[in-house]
């Protein structure tokens, strides 16, 4: 398997050579070492299709096939992975806040954060304030994530770390927002830790944040 | 003629100029908040005012008397009675009361080849029982739940009518009529195959996404038509998918019967507005060469790039940013609308809408005391 | 437009011969706009 070909692969968004090279590989019956260096080499290469996105030659549409290529290219290689689980490299919780039924940028987040090796909570769309309450008690995340498109998300995000807070929860976490309304400002009278419209980076605040 | 009846008439003329690429006697205004923030505003329940219209009457004529606007300031409210009757998943009511379109898939890849043979057909039989399950039932059921649910969208649509014509007669405001219709890569995406499907669409099976454009363009024109060409109106459609693909990708699947679709309606004597959401910079020159006077309210962009590129040739629209109204101060949100003004007005051809919709209300009040004093600067400086 | 749910009048006319005779001028236009108030209907629900 030549690793470099496969991270360009999927750089290139190329599936069919993708999910050729890596059926191929499993069907070789690889090490758990030698297939960890494949899930590697897929990995960088979303990270060559975040930068492509930052540098306006791929765009959302593009994240969200590569996310159904990770997805697809995980399923091939999930037979022959190591038994014990993959170290993660952080947990994060995720949810459209309150009122908001959209999801689409919240989709291309998570795919992006499990592949750069995050444990992702997704609690779905229209998430009251108490659901991330509860679900930070029983994951211990150190990220959580809310995600909206409608100006009144932002409200909802305000209640949402409002109520984090009085769990006394707020200390333990860091917490960004995502989505077309947000702002710097909004992000101050949110009183969330980063905000972000673009998912790429979101992932490398949420990267800086667990190293 | 009563006074309302005369500005009434003036303000029509002012539109009839303004969709003819005549420079109208001032910038028209057009209110960007919606019957939601009026009910809201006006302390309403939002859901109950959608569920019963006349709860909303009385929010939307207090609204007119104290905006200053030339338009009806309804907005494009989605009442939830026939969508309830449906059991819809395609447009559902958010825990806020306000009515959205979550992601929803109404079609597999693998019956694009039945959709393209036969597109109308394919929907009736087929995705509408699936993104509006109170129809996948028995063909008696079926019947019954259709009946009902045309019957409750007529019955909430005509009230909107009479309350629209009550406010415009009291106030003097007008309305132009609105054929809402889509590019028809935008009707594939939408509900049909989904952003995430089209998505994956364009790189698995191109030829088939053509094809399906192909298809559905005919059923997109014959949605766009108006009853006739010579009442106040124009065929609307909101442009969403264009800025999430790459410009090969535009060129080669969302910009033919986008085209073919304008041309088609311009040809046969309908005014077109464009909602262009989101981010068009990098398309500038295909708008260009959209029929003559085209109607383009934008969302995002670069306002002095649009018009010179744009503003001999087409109508602008858009671009004052609501969310200023909110976290603005009255000076701020004035002097926006002052630049945006001088940019555009010299053009001839500028109307004065927001960058997008106001749907919520704020706590602090902001948005609305910025409104007014925004609408009102424009309503009284707006000259060409 | 080639569709099993959608029907022309000179196709309904066609499809109807008892019609033969009766004032066309009242019927036509009726017929016509129920055919275009469900297309609009059911298109809208895709919008």
């Amino acid at each position: 398997m030549d690793l470099q070909l496969l991270t360009k692969a999927v750089g290139d968004l190329d599936e069919p050579k993708v999910l050729g090279m890596l059926k191929e590989f499993a069907a070789s019956n690889p090490t758990a070492e030698e297939t960890a260096a494949v899930v590697s080499a897929c990995q960088k290469g979303m990270t060559i299709v975040g930068d492509l996105f930052d540098a306006k030659e791929y765009f959302v549409g593009d994240l969200i096939f590569a996310g159904e290529l990770l997805s697809s290219a995980i399923a091939i290689l999930k037979p022959v992975m190591g038994g014990e689980e993959t170290v993660n490299t952080g947990k994060i919780i995720l949810a459209t806040v309150e009122g908001d039924l959209h999801d689409i940028g919240k989709n291309i987040f998570k795919s992006m954060s499990e592949a750069a090796g995050f444990a992702v909570y997704d609690l779905g769309i229209d998430t009251p304030p108490n659901a991330f309450v509860e679900k930070i008690k029983e994951v211990q995340p150190q990220i959580v994530g809310l995600s909206g498109v409608l100006t009144l998300a932002l409200d909802s995000m305000k209640n949402t770390v409002q109520a984090i807070n009085d769990a006394g929860l707020r200390n333990g976490v860091k917490i960004i927002i995502g989505g077309n309304p947000v702002t710097e400002e909004a992000c101050k009278m949110i009183g969330a830790d980063a905000y972000t419209t673009n998912a790429a980076e979101g992932v490398k605040i949420c990267q800086g944040w667990v190293s | 003629m009563t006074d309302t009846a005369a500005l009434a008439k003036e303000r029509e003329q002012l539109f009839r100029d303004l969709f003819s690429g005549k420079t109208p006697k001032r910038v028209p205004v057009t209110n960007p908040a919606t019957l939601e923030f009026a009910i809201q505003y006006y302390g309403e329940d939002l859901a109950e005012a959608q569920w019963d219209l006349t709860k909303a009457e009385s929010a939307l004529d207090k609204f007119c008397h104290e905006f200053p606007t030339d338009t009806t300031p309804i907005g494009s409210i989605r009442p939830p009675a026939y969508y309830q009757l449906l059991g819809s998943k395609a447009i559902v009511m958010g825990s806020g009361g306000f009515m959205q379109h979550p992601e929803v898939m109404g079609m597999f890849p693998e019956e694009y080849d039945d959709f393209i043979a036969a597109p109308y057909d394919f929907i009736i039989e087929t995705i509408m029982p699936r993104l509006y399950t109170e129809l996948d039932t028995d063909p008696h059921k079926k019947a019954m739940v259709l009946a009902k649910a045309l019957q409750a969208h007529l019955d909430d649509y005509a009230f909107i009518g009479q309350m629209r014509a009550r406010v415009n007669a009291k106030y003097g405001l007008v309305s132009p009529a609105v054929a809402l219709t889509e590019a028809p890569f935008d009707f594939l995406a939408d509900f049909i195959r989904s952003f995430k499907g089209i998505s994956s669409d364009l790189r698995r099976i191109p030829d088939k996404v053509s094809a399906a454009c192909e298809a559905v363009l005919p059923l997109m024109f014959k949605k766009g038509k108006l009853p006739n060409t010579e009442m106040l109106g124009y065929s609307f459609l909101p442009l969403h998918m264009a800025p999430y693909i790459r410009n090969t990708d535009f060129e080669k699947f969302y910009w033919p019967t986008f085209k073919k679709l304008v041309e088609a309606l311009a040809e046969a004597g309908y005014n077109v507005q464009l909602f262009i959401e989101h981010d068009w910079m990098r398309y500038l020159d295909f708008l260009y060469e959209l029929p003559e006077n085209t109607i383009m309210r934008f969302e995002y962009g670069d306002p002095r790039v649009v018009a010179e590129k744009l503003g001999k040739k087409h109508i602008i629209s858009g671009f004052y940013p609501i969310t200023l109204l909110q976290t603005g101060t009255r000076e701020q949100c004035i002097e926006k609308a002052k630049e945006l003004l001088d940019i555009m007005a010299p053009y001839g051809k500028y109307w004065f809408q927001g960058d997008k919709s106001i749907i919520s209300t704020d706590k602090t009040g902001n948005t609305a005391k910025n409104l007014r004093a925004v609408l009102e600067y424009v309503m009284e400086n707006g000259t060409y | 437009m080639n569709s099993k749910y959608y029907i022309t009048w000179e196709e309904y006319k066609a499809d109807h011969p008892k019609l033969e005779g009766k004032p066309e001028q009242a019927i036509a236009p009726k017929i016509q706009k129920y055919e275009d108030i469900m297309f609009n209907f059911i298109i809208g629900l895709f919008l």
